[in-house]
């Protein structure tokens, strides 16, 4: 599992030691936890501070490290739903984040209540970005600019907040283009990048590696589409996928998936109408869906449900212990038999 | 089957409070979750059924492979009463 957040104590941690205790003067960063901070950056890789200090820390923590911190939880409740709250906040799974702090009392309490988080001392973190987990195969232009994009999107939930109507009518005054097309080689890396790193809304167990996708690309452009997402508060760029396959009976989409960014934006919702109106467009009768069911995708479940596939549970299950379905609906929109 | 009718309200204020819309509040018991009705998304539906699981012991996910119980807000109570000890 690669990391995708690595959630930072701040007190003898980040800093060269206690915030609260050094008067005017608070203490500068740790040089090495900043080299690793600004090496991650790099990587795509998101920052995030849980510290028992006053909210005012965070700040002074972006300042001496340079670093960007895309979530801060400051106060003395446990760290395990510190952590929690940020998986929430960023829309990540807890198994995607790493804790480091120098405490090994809090280190003990998080793997206890949170086992699936990885827990590391500061001192282990300098050999981080050699190992696997801290090691993306690709880094995209997406992932440079990881950090902006996850400061976009609080921008945006704090205007949601504010917001007065329902969700659609806050997309409409966001401006959210949603742009469903053919994809290009040029977005191969990126494209293989979302198939490794989504589980949310991902409906395959196996990820296409970018040589992979570039000759699904070469051999017919139609076969892979690329979903662009953008709004007033910033262009998220590349998000979502789907691969599919035609058949005699209708369209079977291969691969569906969707980067958990862009959740709760309409993404989902649109490319699911789009491939339900051009299968009927291409005289395809039925879409036809395999997936695998995890407990973390129930996510693509639920919008499978909104746009009305039905599933049955595939025969024979996949690798043992692993549950699949195939998720089907007719092409076209629903009682366009009846019309006319 | 008869249905604890405070469960189902306990669950229209429970959606009311995670989609943000407290109109929900007097919304019908029987309105579809999905599509035109109530308009459930992916994000609130998951929060929804986690918190489920948390509050009342029922995966609903793990259960119902088509998310049948989340056809109205009384369906997922009946799901939950009939599942929960």
């Amino acid at each position: 599992m690669i990391v995708k957040c690595v959630v930072w104590d701040v007190d003898h941690t980040l800093l060269d030691g206690v915030f609260l205790e050094a008067g005017d003067e608070p203490p500068g960063a740790d040089p090495a936890m900043m080299a690793v901070l600004a090496e991650l950056s790099g990587r795509g890789i998101l920052h995030a501070i849980a510290s028992r200090n006053p909210p005012a820390v965070a700040e002074h923590v972006a300042r001496v490290t340079g670093a960007v911190f895309v979530a801060a939880e400051c106060g003395w409740d446990a760290k395990s739903d510190a952590i929690g709250r940020i998986a929430d906040r960023l829309s990540l799974g807890t198994d995607a984040i790493a804790f480091v702090d120098d405490d090994p009392y809090e280190r003990a309490e998080v793997s206890f209540a949170r086992p699936e988080v990885m827990v590391l001392a500061p001192e282990e973190m300098t050999s981080a970005p050699g190992w696997p987990e801290f090691s993306p195969a690709v880094v995209t232009a997406e992932a440079a600019r990881r950090s902006q994009l996850y400061l976009d999107r609080q921008r945006r939930q704090a205007a949601e907040r504010e917001f007065g109507g329902s969700r659609e009518e806050f997309l409409r005054w966001c401006q959210t283009e949603i742009t469903i097309g053919p994809a290009g080689l040029a977005d191969a890396d990126r494209l293989a990048e979302l198939s490794a790193r989504t589980h949310q809304f991902n409906s395959a167990g196996k990820a296409i590696t970018a040589a992979g996708f570039a000759e699904l690309i070469a051999g017919d452009p139609a076969r892979v589409l690329a979903v662009r997402l953008r709004d007033r508060f910033g262009d998220d760029g590349l998000v979502g996928t789907c691969v599919t396959e035609t058949g005699p009976g209708g369209w079977t989409i291969t691969l569906l998936a969707m980067s958990c960014r862009a959740m709760g934006r309409g993404v989902i919702d649109a490319l699911l109408a789009w491939l339900i109106g051009a299968a009927a467009k291409a005289g395809a009768r039925e879409l036809a869906i395999p997936a695998i069911l995890t407990p973390r995708n129930v996510p693509l479940r639920l919008a499978l449900a909104a746009a009305g596939f039905r599933a049955s549970e595939a025969e024979p299950p996949g690798e043992p212990g692993q549950r699949r379905a195939v998720f089907r609906r007719p092409a076209g929109p629903d009682g366009a038999a009846d019309a006319d | 089957m008869r249905t604890d009718p405070g469960l189902a309200g306990e669950l229209r204020d429970l959606l009311a409070g995670l989609a943000g819309r407290p109109e929900l509040q007097s919304a019908d018991l029987d309105l579809p979750l999905f599509g035109a009705g109530i308009g459930l998304d992916s994000l609130t539906g998951t929060l929804l059924l986690r918190e489920v699981h948390r509050r009342y012991g029922v995966d609903v996910a793990a259960e119902d492979l088509n998310l049948d119980a989340l056809a109205s807000l009384a369906s997922l109570a009946s799901f939950i009463e009939a599942r929960r000890g």
